[in-house]
């Protein structure tokens, strides 16, 4: 009897053991190893680029048919054949399904300026220099901010390709209505022509602000910038209570307050196209969308000037990365056809049927801009592209923070000071918790 | 021991003595070749035989039930286990290596600020959509228990948003609240009532999750109380109008009590439902989690929603689950007790 409840026991804990065994085994490894060691220098000169690559995509702007068009165009003229795999709706769930596995056997994958950072941490990304190099990829043809977006620590991980930035939107018919000749240069006349449009009654608000789900950090980031301010400088968080930030919020702030401009409730896009607001900074993606659905005449004008420096405008969209997971001669065959699908040629056409802006120096865009003039000001705004913020883009979590807290500024009246001060120390926190190990080594 | 009587062990350990129906003969002396089996051969062929059957009957349950029992151990314990473990790891989604930190997760879920705040708003949101979607559920209930026209329809018409996709059911009252251009904005217009900042106030947002929670949820509730209601006897009712009790002593004194059942088990179940199956709502109509940040939002912000935080979020994954373990646990422990079964 004795023995047999001994010989229950050790079934038991051999049962347990195996289970545990069986959980451990499929998590991550536990015992400090690093995975970046074991990627080895690759002398490329001996690769030779596979037969065949995966292409992971979102179709970013609808660009299903168009992608399928340049991959048999590249297939003609390479010999490489690309399979590809939508992976999912939006950039979020191209990288949530990149991050957690199904995209173990992707070569090529789509993912935005703010997802790609945790995907590099995670040791999934190659840098691309010298594989281009290798693929006789030029890369001086880039708009030189759009391609340092995915600079970091000296390396590039990423070329672009689906690009956008914001582009300052206004209604002709009520700027013509309310004797207003040209778009506004600052921030102030943008003030002055919101609080005309709102005393002559030509709509509700002279401007609408984005509300927390519309990226409010990116589309204000101009404002911000045109202050002096910042949301960090690389990974120094106090620029994000600065007395320049506080200025430029403090200014947002009374605009709601004075009644000349709002924060939209659902998105600036649906204020600005049904006529609530008369002005608005949304991305250059939305010009199609825009168009078909406002039923006046829209016109685009660059991002205003601040007291502290010129509009300068945060890139945003997507880029191409390779999957370090790829072989050698995968990763050689990716490199050629993200090189080809961000080619001159290729991106004029992918910037005609997306509106996304084209990410080479040379695109052609003439077609596009006889059909679509106020185009021709989102392509021209790229000369005052600047690299987004580290905390909005490489911080987990600080792009929503900034969210919730602008949302809540512009609208509540609270301490502008008092609040960035808490989102200072909530970045640290932040940093603290999620980065600093693998960052500060 | 005497042939005729044998003693089997109970399986409480106490001993049963039965009488032995076999033949008088048994147990006298015979030749060799034909002598009767003794007792540790009679044991022997016993357990056999027990074992046999035994061993048909396992073989029987595994046929019949060992498919789903894999699957359900594959598909619920397996990953239950493995989020357990992860709960335990300091992780990204995704990263290929992770540090062990015991109970440092649920810690924090347990202390921070933001973790408080998730604790708060599960609770307002529960505590509304489970009462708001029971109340209005009965007041419908029984009115649909009357005989009035059009009543079959009008019980379609109730239960109907409770199979809609709440996607779908999200997006419509999106447009309803729109303060701008919204439904809601032109009727309060009219009597001159400025509409509420619906999407911009936190407060305002979590009240308006729980009334679209609730209006999608009622007709379930609707439903399961009209069934209720027509299992109470119509005599007892009869019975009382007789005796001059009107319809409210009527409701509180034997509609109420005989509904109990019916309350305790939408109770079980709406608490259950608010704390999980809401995600689509709330991820619809504030996808930032202003001011709705639940338990289950929560889950996935940590994990998806930009922080990352595979471990951590698993933590708060296994909190929800003890969580609704327990309140089950609690209200079948005590709450079960003061409902009156016919």
């Amino acid at each position: 009897m004795k023995q047999s409840t001994i010989s229950h026991s050790w079934k038991g804990i051999a049962a347990f053991s195996v289970a545990a065994l069986a959980i451990t085994a499929c998590g991550p490894d536990t015992n400090g190893g690093d995975a970046a060691e074991e990627a080895a220098d690759t002398d490329w000169a001996d690769v030779e680029p596979a037969e065949s690559i995966v292409f992971a995509t979102n179709h970013p702007g609808g660009s299903e048919d168009i992608e399928a068009e340049f991959i048999d165009e590249f297939t003609e003229e390479t010999g490489i054949e690309v399979e590809v795999i939508t992976s999912g709706a939006n950039y979020e769930e191209t990288s949530q399904w990149f991050q957690t596995g199904g995209g173990s056997n992707a070569d090529v994958v789509v993912l935005s300026d703010a997802t790609w950072f945790p995907n590099y941490l995670n040791d999934a990304l190659i840098p691309v220099d010298d594989v281009l190099e290798a693929a006789d990829i030029d890369v001086s043809g880039y708009v030189d901010a759009l391609y340092e977006d995915y600079l970091y620590e000296g390396s590039h991980y990423g070329v672009p390709y689906a690009r956008s930035t914001p582009l300052f939107y206004y209604n002709v018919e009520h700027y013509e209505e309310a004797g207003i000749d040209a778009p506004p240069e600052t921030w102030e006349e943008v003030a002055e022509i919101s609080q005309t449009i709102v005393d002559e009654d030509l709509a509700q608000f002279g401007y609408a602000f984005p509300p927390s789900d519309e990226y409010p950090a990116w589309g204000m980031a101009n404002l911000v910038w045109g202050y002096g301010g910042a949301w960090s400088e690389e990974w120094d968080f106090s620029t994000v209570s600065s007395d320049e930030t506080v200025e430029a919020l403090e200014f947002a702030q009374s605009g709601v307050e004075d009644g000349w401009a709002n924060v939209a409730a659902t998105s600036q896009t649906d204020d600005f196209s049904s006529g609530v607001a008369s002005q608005t900074i949304q991305s250059t993606g939305s010009l199609g969308g825009i168009m078909d659905t406002a039923d006046f005449e829209v016109g685009t004008a660059f991002l205003p000037d601040g007291p502290a420096a010129e509009g300068e405008t945060p890139t945003g969209g997507a880029g191409l990365m390779l999957a370090a997971a790829s072989s050698p001669e995968e990763q050689l065959a990716s490199a050629m056809f993200v090189g080809y699908m961000t080619s001159a040629d290729v991106q004029a056409r992918f910037s005609e049927e997306t509106g996304y802006v084209p990410s080479h120096q040379e695109s052609d865009m003439s077609d596009v801009y006889a059909d679509t003039p106020q185009f021709e000001t989102a392509v021209e705004q790229l000369e005052r592209a600047r690299v987004q913020d580290f905390a909005r883009v490489f911080l987990p979590g600080a792009d929503l923070e900034l969210a919730t807290t602008l949302q809540s500024l512009l609208t509540s009246g609270d301490d502008v000071r008092e609040e960035m001060e808490r989102v200072e120390a909530e970045f640290e926190s932040l940093y603290e918790t999620d980065l600093a190990d693998e960052i500060d080594g | 021991m005497a042939w005729g009587h044998c003693t089997h062990k109970t399986p409480g350990g106490g001993s049963l003595t039965t009488t032995d129906s076999r033949p008088a003969h048994v147990g006298q002396d015979k030749p060799e070749a034909s002598a009767p089996p003794d007792d540790a051969q009679l044991a022997a062929a016993r357990k056999k035989a027990h074992r046999r059957k035994n061993s048909k009957n396992w073989s029987l349950f595994l046929l019949f039930a060992g498919p789903n029992i894999l699957l359900i151990l594959a598909f619920i314990y397996y990953p239950l286990a493995m989020n357990m473990y992860f709960s335990s790891l300091d992780w990204r989604l995704g990263a290929p290596r992770a540090d062990p930190v015991g109970l440092a997760n649920y810690q924090r879920f347990f202390t921070s600020p933001s973790g408080l705040e998730v604790w708060r708003v599960t609770g307002i949101f529960t505590a509304g959509a489970v009462l708001g979607s029971m109340i209005l559920g009965l007041l419908i209930a029984l009115v649909l228990n009357k005989k009035i026209p059009g009543r079959t329809f009008a019980r379609t018409a109730v239960f109907s948003p409770y199979v809609l996709s709440g996607v779908g059911v999200a997006l419509v009252w999106m447009f309803i609240f729109d303060p701008q251009r919204g439904a809601l904005m032109f009727i309060l217009d009219r009597i001159g009532i400025e509409s509420p900042q619906w999407f911009l106030d936190p407060d305002a947002n979590l009240l308006m999750v729980i009334i679209v929670y609730v209006w999608k949820n009622l007709g379930y509730c609707a439903v399961v109380f009209l069934a209720g209601l027509q299992s109470i006897p119509k005599d007892l009712l009869e019975s009382a109008t007789i005796d001059r009790a009107g319809p409210v002593r009527r409701f509180f004194s034997i509609v109420l009590p005989l509904l109990t059942p019916t309350v305790f088990f939408l109770l079980v179940t709406n608490i259950i439902f608010s704390m999980t199956n809401a995600f689509d709502i709330l991820r619809v109509m504030t996808p930032t989690g202003n001011g709705t940040n639940t338990i289950i939002f929560e889950i996935y912000l940590q994990s998806f929603g930009q922080f990352n935080r595979a471990g951590y979020s698993a933590a708060i994954a296994v909190v929800l689950f003890f969580t609704l373990f327990i309140i089950t646990a609690v209200q079948l422990r005590f709450v079960e007790r003061k409902v009156h079964y016919q």
